[in-house]
């Protein structure tokens, strides 16, 4: 940039400081004000139903899903990589700490993050050759990765016990997060779930955050200004494996037990937290959760109410549910609310 | 050529770009001194947007050299050109849809400045100069065609490169929009402002370029002042065929 036109950036640069705040972007308090409220709303019908161990069953595995499709979201959703593979990273997470815990004693508390930081580094390793996909041929090599884990997962038997699985021994104590009660399960929960949507909000106004829309927009444009767009992809993806991954070890010691068919479900693992997100609202930070609320408490609903009807009568019901939302509500639950509000504003105005 | 004492900001050396057969850009040279405004001019199909692909690292030449501030670029990614002071826009304007205005400026400024504060009033300063600010939080998809290209050169000039590459921004502008397009370009020249512009309207051309240069079926078939190029009988002959007088060209 030259000299001549320094001073004058400046100047104008003042006068547009001043309008900042009606620019569309949120100021830092009111983030964290919409945060906080968002997250004693997630909270209250921990507190409501707090004696009720089927319904806390609900809750804690909401907050889980919740959690983990925010940190889909991340590189599926602000990045558009849409990844179906994100069940090895949720397998690395459980079985790497579950094993860690079994075979040498080690505390989750102590093996989570460097479980999460191994599945980055498999994250990048795998998703450098990868990136080179765009679209559906991303989403499909993707998916096979998940059947390789699968394959990998059932062979090795000396680290994930094959087909058998593992079997976590209880031992109450918050030292092996293994708790007697289940509101315990629920607090832990929510907490992961709290953290991954901080991470989302510091992301999003942050200049990653900006550089993995620009590159969902338009690779082409991206690189124009300057973005390395494989290296952005890479750092959404390890960021969101990374995420993913301390999921996967609460998972694995809120169950005890993980086996193969478990973990690496496509329908209940790799794509369910693709499909949360894309009901509850894409690329959106409230959306995954929103998703999560909706869908999981219902499909339990579902299962209990129908499963004994009609075999498969509950994921009938639940197919064509989502077949409606895609055809009608195609940015999600926080999409179609966007246009309510706006459709109710433009009637106001109308009404003047 | 050494390199501390060379005035170009942009050399380009005998470069040509090869699709099998094709010869869609053959052994051109250009050179663009700082603070220039310098058009390409050509009938369609003349290679000229194929030319400023292999400017931008978006297609890499068969041969020839391009240097920016004497530095030899030919190899280098778009991404490591923009941040070596190179800034475009497409001739198919891409704003990023789903962003408001300011914030596809953003994308720009966060190349230089890494907070969200100093990238955001970068942005809006950006804006303001191009004439987009009260339209700042309008999602770009719900611009007019005419604040889309404004909004590209604006992410462009948040870069604050050292030359930048306009690929027909004001093509499907009508008279009064293509004025104003002008009136900023003439605005940015002032301000020291270099730039390369492909452009097919021959009277928008002679507004505000410093030299012309025409290309026709990949070769560069005539440069100078814009009056001496509409004057060129071999630019006439490129852009209306045999039997036309230098005159009618005038005119366009």
């Amino acid at each position: 940039m030259n000299k001549t036109e320094q001073p004058n950036l400046r100047t104008s640069a003042a006068a547009g400081a001043g309008s900042a705040a009606d620019t569309g972007i949120e100021s830092g308090n009111r983030a964290l004000f919409k945060y906080l409220g968002g997250m004693a709303l997630a909270f209250l019908p921990f507190v409501l139903l707090v004696d009720d161990a089927h319904w806390l069953n609900i809750i804690a595995f909401t907050y889980l899903m919740g959690g983990l499709a925010a940190s889909w979201n991340i590189i599926g959703g602000f990045g558009g990589q849409f990844s179906l593979g994100h069940g090895v990273f949720f397998g690395i997470g459980a079985y790497l700490a579950a094993r860690l815990y079994v075979a040498y004693d080690l505390s989750p508390w102590i093996t989570i993050i460097p479980c999460a930081l191994f599945a980055a580094l498999v994250a990048v390793l795998i998703s450098w050759p990868t990136f080179r996909l765009r679209g559906p041929f991303f989403a499909i090599a993707t998916l096979a990765f998940n059947e390789v884990a699968f394959v990998i997962a059932n062979h090795f038997e000396s680290v994930t016990g094959g087909p058998r699985g593992i079997m976590i021994p209880f031992k109450a104590g918050f030292a092996n997060m293994i708790f007697r009660e289940r509101w315990q399960y629920a607090v832990l929960m929510f907490v992961f779930l709290a953290l991954v949507i901080a991470i989302t909000i510091v992301l999003r106004r942050s200049r990653l955050g900006y550089y993995l829309l620009a590159v969902r927009e338009d690779e082409d444009a991206a690189r124009a200004s300057g973005i390395n767009v494989l290296s952005v992809k890479l750092q959404g993806m390890a960021l969101s494996a990374g995420l993913t991954a301390m999921g996967g070890t609460l998972f694995a010691m809120y169950l005890r037990f993980i086996d193969p068919p478990t973990i690496f479900n496509l329908q209940e693992v790799g794509v369910k937290f693709a499909l949360l997100s894309l009901i509850g609202g894409v690329g959106t930070v409230a959306g995954p959760l929103l998703g999560a609320a909706l869908i999981i408490p219902f499909e339990n609903f579902l299962r209990a109410e129908l499963a004994n009807a009609l075999p498969g009568m509950n994921l009938a019901v639940l197919g064509l549910l989502m077949v409606l939302a895609a055809l009608f509500m195609k940015r999600g639950v926080v999409g179609a609310w966007r246009d309510l509000l706006i459709w109710f504003k433009s009637r106001k105005g109308a009404g003047k | 050529m050494s390199t501390a004492n060379n005035p170009d900001l942009l050399a380009v050396t005998g470069v040509s770009k090869h699709f099998l057969g094709l010869r869609a850009v053959d052994d051109v040279s250009l050179q663009v001194r700082k603070g220039e405004i310098v058009s390409i001019i050509g009938p369609n199909g003349a290679g000229k947007t194929t030319f400023f692909n292999l400017l931008t690292g978006q297609l890499a030449p068969t041969s020839g050299e391009v240097r920016l501030r004497g530095q030899l670029i030919n190899k280098l990614a778009p991404h490591n050109r923009a941040q070596l002071g190179m800034g475009r826009t497409f001739q198919i304007a891409k704003p990023l849809i789903a962003l408001n205005a300011l914030e596809n400026v953003m994308i720009g400024a966060f190349m230089r400045h890494r907070g969200l504060s100093t990238a955001r009033d970068k942005a809006m300063a950006v804006l303001e100069k191009v004439g987009l600010a009260h339209q700042a939080r309008v999602r770009a998809g719900d611009l007019t065609l005419s604040e889309r290209r404004r909004l590209e050169v604006a992410r462009a000039l948040a870069l604050e490169p050292e030359i930048v590459l306009l690929d027909e921004v004001m093509a499907g502008l009508n008279q009064s929009e293509v004025g104003q397009a002008i009136e900023l370009l003439q605005g940015l020249h002032a301000e020291g402002f270099t730039f390369l512009i492909i452009e097919h309207n021959l009277k928008v051309v002679r507004a505000f370029s410093d030299r012309v240069v025409v290309l026709d079926r990949g070769r560069l078939i005539a440069e100078g002042t814009a009056d001496q190029i509409l004057n060129s009988p071999e630019v006439v002959k490129a852009y209306l065929g045999d039997g036309h007088q230098a005159v009618e060209l005038g005119t366009l």
